[in-house]
């Protein structure tokens, strides 16, 4: 996506450095007005209403305000550095950084994160007047910054990934990053109030957005794929010890669970969309048809069938029959043009949905009650460890979403591995190449209709895994839970996170889940702007928030510079032929 | 034998409801190989247009029901669908002409969503016009409503003759305009190769636009004659009614204008039938939708091209 230039070229060579002076001058105004007071009083976000005493939202702009000041300065650093000989080691670093492009994302992002809290604070306390003096200056800062930031002509392009660095330090960056991310995602849920929510995510995509333009994001994404068993590991290491941080509140672990709930799902779903290319709109059948199973052969006292096997037994099934259910499906319909796929889906999940409205003991035989559905489905049990019961580890109680959480975890891990191994299989290289060119594929001799029915049935299967938990975690299940808007909720956060990718999908998930929690106004206006988000992103950024470069090419065919990245990142067997 | 006369006459009206419907699909995918998976709520769309002409028009006649009613309400509700439809092509489709098969269906679903939640949300925040997140009532109009008329001791529901007429009317105009007219035989070429159509000076272009129109009006009419059928309209209607019509399309071959009626037709007529003469529990209202999906997937399973076959001269 290219970011539209205010000045011309030629106006940036000729006062690129006053723009300079203008970004570093605005930078550290910003960061020194976070010591006055931003708001008359103190019931707009958080507390910002002190002289000298900066709250944690005026702390975060004071940290924008510093690396925008940073980034601007190197640019007067470096060569100062360069001409006296200081310190070549770190130099050698610096001059890979793109210190220039990262002071542009700075400067656009404190505008608006200066910009979103005044517009909220003259919001909640009803006009612009309720500003203090301390947000004007603020408002100065992150104005000049931006002016400046915008008069910089184009920096190097950042060469940070192809810089040799220790293996330690590489995986004490992850561990740092992720530790970060941790301690802010901890922050962030625990806001009562939806403007510093919002704030705070702002703050969050301008530290991104400055990390990926520098460069930075390029050299720790290669440290992730080399250690790629740290970054794993730390990542749900980092996950398990979330619900240590809430001191056994349970309120922000039932968002957890239902996010962690709702990525695993789309990651399921990311298995047929991402990788096979298989448009599935009627994925929440399958995950319906999961937790129905589950629910009609558990312990409540509402199920219909007389037979309770153990967890592990039912998650199975649930399994099998969700597999089974795509495997019915999805044969027929994968023989023909894959747009009919989409459609065929979509009347499958409707032919769910009032099948199991219908088989309520009137219309057809009692199976599921009908609309009424399954209610008082128990706690799971297993192996002695009761799921409803509060338990405390090290002084901290951990109550029963925790427990689903953990479990969820385990859940997820499990679809993040298969996930990743398929991908990097010869099933997923199939895959590929049934995405780009099915003739092509076909005639190559890749067996397009068994490896289409295999993401397809792949993916129903773990859905209906998740199913399983799902009717325990809400512990009643009806029919009104999984409808066609559950689908399409589930494929924005696939489109959104992007297509192919593990993470990309879970901060999708989490972002889709996440805002209209914390932002009930959001809630009334979530549908509308989850449709008018698939069209714009299928626009300006088809291949999501963290593409997979391979799907990015696919939509960008003719963006030179991508392929020439995507090559150098082929796997061993073509590199070898390339040379 | 009433019974079944009855059944029939039902069946047919539903089916020429979703042959009114389908055409839009099999228009649109004859000349771009576009699912518009959106095109269920330009039906819808097309209903609240009409209803807000007869809100509009109250206003001067105070709420007549008067037939004279009905042409201005068509026009108001073909001119709403038909701009809602341009402007989704321009805006959404057609930047996304040479993208991956996968982006413009995502598309589809996105403006399928926005417009149902933008009529839910903001119809009823115009000045003088009900809200519609619940289902509103359609005027009912004099001389198409009303008590059923008496055919030889058949009784016949009055919007059942509106909507059969209705297509008979649209499937003539079609066949004229697709066979008769300059621009209907440009769609024909554009159908079979558009390169080569627009080596030969076609604006292939707005031939789309032409495309996405005409399917546009004629849904539009299904939304005014469902309203004056059903008596009801809501911003969830164009879901099932656009999957049913799609299923129509398949069923008569998609991409072929007289396949999606024969298709509508004989959609309807099972529908209609299943819903009657299935016996025991799994026959009644309740199941007829379930049917109606059957029927597409067996007819993906053992005729994938449809009743009639997508033939590449009809298609248009």
């Amino acid at each position: 996506m290219r970011i539209p230039t205010i000045f011309t070229l030629e106006v940036q060579k000729r006062h690129h450095k006053l723009g300079r002076a203008l970004a570093v001058a605005g930078g550290l105004v910003l960061a020194a007005s976070a010591y006055l007071p931003w708001a008359y009083t103190d019931e707009a976000l958080d507390d910002m209403s002190y002289l000298g005493g900066p709250s944690t939202l005026q702390f975060l702009g004071l940290a924008l305000g510093l690396i925008l000041a940073l980034c601007a300065a190197m640019g007067w650093i470096e060569p100062w550095a360069d001409a006296r000989g200081f310190a070549p080691a770190v130099l050698k670093i610096s001059k890979r950084v793109g210190w220039t492009r990262g002071t542009k994302a700075a400067g656009i992002g404190v505008l608006a994160y200066i910009g979103f809290i005044l517009l909220a604070i003259a919001l909640e306390l009803g006009g612009l007047v309720t500003v203090e003096w301390g947000g004007w200056v603020a408002l100065i800062g992150a104005l000049l910054g931006f002016t400046g930031s915008k008069l910089l002509t184009p920096g190097r392009t950042p060469g940070l990934e192809r810089l040799r660095s220790a293996a330690w330090v590489e995986i004490v960056a992850i561990a740092l990053l992720l530790l970060f991310a941790l301690l802010l995602t901890a922050y962030a849920l625990n806001q009562t109030d939806g403007g510093t929510f919002l704030a705070i995510i702002v703050f969050v995509a301008t530290i991104t957005a400055v990390i990926m333009r520098s460069g930075l994001g390029g050299w720790l994404s290669r440290a992730g794929q080399k250690h790629r068993t740290v970054l794993v590991f730390s990542s749900f290491t980092v996950a398990f010890l979330f619900p240590f941080t809430q001191n056994g509140s349970d309120a922000n672990m039932s968002i957890a669970t239902q996010v962690l709930l709702f990525a695993a799902t789309a990651v399921g779903l990311n298995i047929v969309v991402g990788l096979a290319g298989l448009l599935d709109l009627g994925y929440i059948a399958f995950l319906g048809a999961g937790a129905f199973t589950a629910a009609t052969l558990s312990e409540s006292a509402f199920a219909t069938i007389d037979w309770h096997p153990p967890f592990i037994v039912v998650m199975l099934i649930a399994g099998l029959i969700s597999a089974s259910l795509g495997l019915l499906i999805g044969s027929p319909t994968l023989r023909v043009s894959g747009d009919y796929l989409a459609i065929v889906t979509l009347a499958f999940g409707e032919i769910f949905r009032i099948t199991m409205n219908n088989l309520d003991g009137e219309d057809g035989p009692d199976l599921v009650h009908g609309s009424s559905g399954i209610p008082a489905i128990p706690n799971l049990n297993l192996f002695g460890f009761d799921f409803g019961e509060v338990h405390t580890v090290l002084g901290i109680p951990l109550g029963r979403f925790s427990n689903y959480f953990f479990l969820m975890l385990l859940l997820m891990g499990l679809i993040v591995l298969i996930f990743t191994r398929l991908n990097h299989s010869r099933i997923g290289r199939g895959w590929v190449a049934i995405r780009e060119d099915e003739k092509a594929a076909e005639a190559m001799g890749v067996n397009v209709f068994g490896l289409k029915l295999l993401a397809f049935a792949g993916g129903a299967f773990l859905a209906g895994l998740a199913g399983s938990v799902k009717a325990h975690v809400d512990q009643s299940v009806t029919p009104d839970q999984y409808i066609f808007l559950e689908s399409a909720f589930l494929l924005a956060a696939v489109v959104l996170g992007g297509m192919g990718t593990v993470m990309g999908v879970i901060l999708g998930a989490t972002l889709l889940k996440l805002v209209p929690e914390k932002l009930r106004f959001v809630n009334e206006y979530r549908m509308l702007l989850f449709g008018l988000l698939m069209v714009v992103m299928m626009r300006v950024r088809p291949e999501g928030m963290i593409p997979n470069q391979r799907r990015a090419l696919e939509f960008h065919s003719d963006d030179e510079e991508l392929v020439e990245e995507v090559e150098e990142d082929l796997p061993y067997e073509f590199a070898e032929e390339k040379s | 034998m009433t019974f079944f006369l009855d059944q029939l006459l039902n069946g047919l009206s539903l089916g020429s409801l979703y042959a009114l419907i389908a055409v839009g699909y099999t228009v649109v995918y004859g000349i771009v190989q576009l699912i518009n998976f959106a095109h269920g709520e330009i039906f819808m769309i097309g209903a609240f247009g009409a209803l807000s002409t007869w809100t509009l028009l109250g206003w001067v006649t105070g709420g007549s029901t008067a037939w004279w009613n009905l042409p201005l309400m068509l026009i108001g509700g073909m001119l709403v669908a038909v701009l809602t439809a341009v402007l989704m092509e321009r805006f959404a489709y057609r930047p996304l002409r040479n993208a991956p098969r996968l982006a413009p269906l995502i598309t589809a679903i996105g403006i399928s969503i926005f417009l149902q939640e933008f009529v839910r949300l903001f119809y009823g925040q115009i000045p003088g016009f009900p809200d519609a997140k619940a289902a509103i009532p359609f005027p009912q109009l004099e001389f198409f409503t009303g008590d059923p008329v008496d055919v030889g001791g058949l009784l016949i529901n009055r919007g059942t003759f509106f909507i059969i007429a209705a297509l008979i009317v649209c499937w003539a105009f079609l066949w004229w305009f697709v066979n008769r007219t300059a621009t209907g035989r440009a769609m024909q070429a554009v159908s079979q190769d558009p390169d080569t159509s627009r080596l030969m000076g076609i604006d292939v272009d707005r031939i789309i636009v032409v495309a996405f129109a005409v399917g546009a009006a004629l849904a539009a009419i299904a939304g005014v004659a469902n309203g004056l059928r059903f008596g009801n309209i809501d911003f969830k209607m164009g879901f099932l009614a656009g999957l049913k019509a799609f299923t129509a399309a398949v069923l008569g071959g998609i991409g072929n204008i007289n396949g999606a009626v024969v298709g509508g037709l004989t959609l309807g007529l099972v529908e209609s039938m299943a819903t009657a003469f299935i016996p025991g529990q799994f026959g009644g209202p309740a199941w007829k939708d379930v049917w109606a999906f059957v029927l597409l997937i067996l007819i993906l399973v053992f005729r994938p091209q449809g009743l009639l076959g997508a033939k590449v001269v009809d298609r248009a």
